[in-house]
């Protein structure tokens, strides 16, 4: 039943706040190097998702597959370890950090804490953080601590911290939010760029910027899987529409 | 400048005066700074093992009173606390974890440096009518030395326990509390609740490690025969020195950038594949070895030590020195103890009543300013690339010394004015007027005053130049340059004479 090709599955998945069953899917797959982006009203357990599947978030009951392994019981680092990448909604960056220093942490082979003590950064972090510097355009400020940057400067670090690191699956939060029309349309080709070698989950309210994404939709309301498909099916979808614009 | 308009990422050359927790001065590529910085340490280490030492023999050997023997064993113990405060910075400065019980891990390795000094084969003042064991044991009715004692005999394995068991506890504190996600206060609260609990047990005299009295009787010649001090003085600056350097390549390490990420967005590192609590663990292992290293140089030299110093409030004196030195640099670290030190030896002995209030106002100095001393030091090396001197305010403080050299031998007493007002001679108000007239022109370099105001203090105050009341004298002296300095720098001048500007021309215009 699951095809090889999917890279991550997620079956029988509930999450339970306090009784109110915040995440209740059957399936949910994605293909690898696939981008799909789930959308839904607010409350309809987007954000939960990602939170389970990046292990914030326990679930109460059901599986998750990543890459071969249950991930379900893992801990968030064990997660990351295995390249599950997340980017949030604001840009998260270490601000006493200077950028290049940024990128050596996240591009780091090696994360273990006693092996760094007295070492520096691995040449194989310094050589990804080199490369990464010019592609996201921060060559200017490398040695500047992060906080000084201005906010477009810091969401490109923070993409150039998601490249060092090349997660096999990457779960983004609200990427066009805050963002002006010429920004969401970067970012789009950002993510369509990242497609071809990484998987991509989106999570977006923003109906035009997930139209730009030409991909695959997951609607989800009240923790439950919708509908699924592509943008023109999705729209015409009745339940879609009802949820969307209330009973 | 030119002003930079149009599209795509401006280049942000010119960084923007904020105050970062951690300021990373862009001098550090300049030649003329490294140069500058090779310079001070080069400085720094000679005063410590050569000018001090040297003093000090010149002295014993003279029969002048140069260096005190006393001078040079407060100098010697106020190192160990340095060496402490580089434990703090480590956990607190660099990875944001406020630990409250530093000052236990000190006396654990204090007790076990303490244990092995009071029995025979350290030492120890044991004498036949107490069965030759520690003499509080006999007051404990106990007259055979307990078997858990009898390994503190050696040399080595004291030095082991003193290391180990501090590093034991911290390491299973860290690795249990952090590993659950226990965080900020809550990880500050259980913290103080070990070091009173800790303190409760050590008070007891069941414990058998002397009770609230603690354990005392050692060595004689240790705190009294000028060789002994002088040796255990540069062990300790072997110590700092050595502790610094390691904190330092730490801190400088992928170990020290995880800890530093840490302090700005923990849950972030988790998921970028890092286990930040058991940095946060290994981190905390790091400052309580460094604290015990402190401890033990710490015991030979005062010759006691009791339940008493690892109370919480010894612990929040520690975090109140990294902060005022300035929170994230190693300097600040040293600084700090040092600085609050003299300033506490020097008041409590003139001014007793006094030494609350600068305490709470050195913390709140610090919050107002937290990159704290070394911040300065950064300003100052900011205005020497721009080519201000500093020779005004090593003109200033010279002088005073001068004046307070001369005052003591009573050279002015005939000529200078001997009024008094409000409790203070009059005479006395003239190396205030002198330091502000030479340091509050604009052409003197704003930083230095205070920071070599902060060093002349503490080197006068080492070598005990000036006994007595004119310790605090200077005190005031170093608050008053740091007070000049912050009104300079915080630009009230500046608007005072903008708006007295801004009035005069509307009266023009009407």
């Amino acid at each position: 039943m699951s095809a090889a090709a999917d890279i991550l599955v997620v079956e029988n998945a509930t999450v339970v706040f306090d009784g109110f069953k915040a995440l209740d899917i059957d399936r949910f797959s994605v293909d690898r190097n696939e981008v799909r982006v789930v959308i839904g009203p607010n409350g309809a357990g987007k954000t939960t998702l990602c939170d389970a599947i990046s292990g914030k978030t326990r679930l109460n009951s059901g599986r998750i597959h990543f890459d071969g392994a249950d991930i379900s019981r893992f801990r968030d680092y064990e997660i990351a370890r295995r390249g599950v990448g997340r980017k949030f909604q604001n840009p998260a960056v270490f601000g006493s950090l200077t950028v290049r220093e940024n990128l050596e942490l996240a591009g780091a082979p090696s994360k273990s804490a006693l092996g760094g003590m007295l070492r520096g950064p691995a040449p194989e972090a310094r050589k990804k953080a080199a490369e990464v510097v010019a592609e996201v355009g921060l060559d200017e400020v490398v040695d500047v601590q992060a906080q000084y940057l201005s906010h477009g400067q810091r969401q490109s670090l923070e993409i150039g911290t998601l490249l060092v690191s090349m997660p096999k699956l990457l779960l983004i939060d609200e990427p066009a939010a805050g963002l002006s029309d010429e920004e969401t349309a970067a970012m789009a080709r950002l993510i369509r760029r990242l497609a071809g070698q990484h998987t991509i989950i989106v999570i977006e309210h923003d109906m035009d910027f997930v139209r730009q994404l030409e991909a695959k939709i997951t609607v989800l309301n009240e923790g439950k899987i919708l509908a699924e498909g592509p943008m023109s099916e999705v729209q015409a979808d009745p339940r879609v529409i009802e949820a969307y614009l209330g009973r | 400048m030119a002003k930079e308009t149009g599209a795509g990422a401006a280049p942000a050359r010119a960084v923007p005066r904020l105050q970062p927790v951690t300021p990373r001065s862009p001098l550090g590529a300049d030649p003329e700074i490294t140069k500058f910085r090779r310079r001070t340490i080069l400085g720094l280490l000679v005063i410590l093992f050569v000018v001090v030492p040297a003093l000090s023999l010149i002295g014993q050997y003279t029969g002048t009173p140069l260096m005190e023997a006393h001078d040079l064993n407060r100098l010697g113990r106020y190192l160990c606390y340095a060496i402490a405060a580089l434990g703090i910075d480590l956990i607190w400065g660099y990875a944001g974890v406020l630990s409250l019980c530093h000052a236990l891990f000190f006396c654990l390795g204090g007790y076990a440096m303490a244990m092995f000094l009071s029995l025979p084969s350290g030492g120890g003042d044991v004498r036949p009518e107490y069965h030759n064991i520690p003499q509080f044991f006999f007051f404990n009715n106990v007259d055979s030395l307990p078997v858990w004692w009898r390994p503190l005999g050696s040399f080595p394995i004291a030095l082991f326990v003193g290391l180990a068991v501090p590093a034991l506890l911290a390491g299973l504190i860290g690795f249990f509390i952090f590993r659950n996600r226990v965080r900020g206060v809550y990880f500050s609260i259980i913290t103080q609740a070990l070091a009173w609990g800790a303190f409760l047990a050590f008070s007891r005299n069941e414990m058998l490690l002397g009770g609230t009295n603690g354990l005392t009787n050692f060595y004689k010649p240790l705190t009294t025969r000028p060789n002994w001090i002088l040796g255990l003085y540069l062990l300790t600056s072997v110590a700092l020195v050595g502790v610094f350097w390691l904190c330092r390549r730490v801190v400088r390490s992928r170990f020290g950038r995880v800890l530093v990420a840490i302090r700005d967005n923990e849950p972030r590192l988790f998921f970028l594949g890092y286990r930040a609590d058991l940095y946060k663990a290994l981190a905390f292992v790091a400052a309580a070895l460094v604290a015990a290293i402190g401890g033990m140089l710490y015991v030979p030299q005062t010759g006691i030590i009791a339940p008493h110093d690892m109370r919480v409030e010894v612990s929040i004196w520690m975090v109140i020195w990294v902060a005022v030195g300035g929170r994230g640099t190693l300097w600040g670290a040293i600084m700090g103890a040092l600085v609050a030190m003299f300033t506490y030896s020097s008041l409590t002995s003139d001014l007793p009543q006094a030494w609350p209030f600068i305490q709470g106002g050195l913390f709140l100095t610090a919050l107002a300013y937290p990159g704290g001393a070394g911040e300065l030091w950064s300003r100052l090396e900011d205005e020497r690339q721009r080519g201000f001197g500093m020779g005004r305010a090593v003109v200033a403080l010279g002088f005073v010394e001068l004046f307070l050299i001369a005052d003591k031998l009573g050279w002015f007493a005939r000529i200078l004015p001997t009024a008094v007002v409000a409790g203070v001679h009059v005479r006395y108000l003239i190396p205030f007027a002198v330091v502000v007239v030479l340091c509050a022109g604009k052409r003197a370099a704003r930083a230095a005053v205070p920071l070599l105001a902060l060093a002349w203090f503490i080197f006068s105050e080492a070598f005990g130049l000036m006994p007595g009341s004119f310790s605090y004298l200077k005190y005031l002296l170093v608050l008053l340059s740091i007070i000049v300095y912050a009104v300079g720098e915080s630009g009230v001048l500046e608007r005072l004479k903008n708006r007295a500007g801004r009035s005069a021309l509307a009266g023009a215009v009407k």
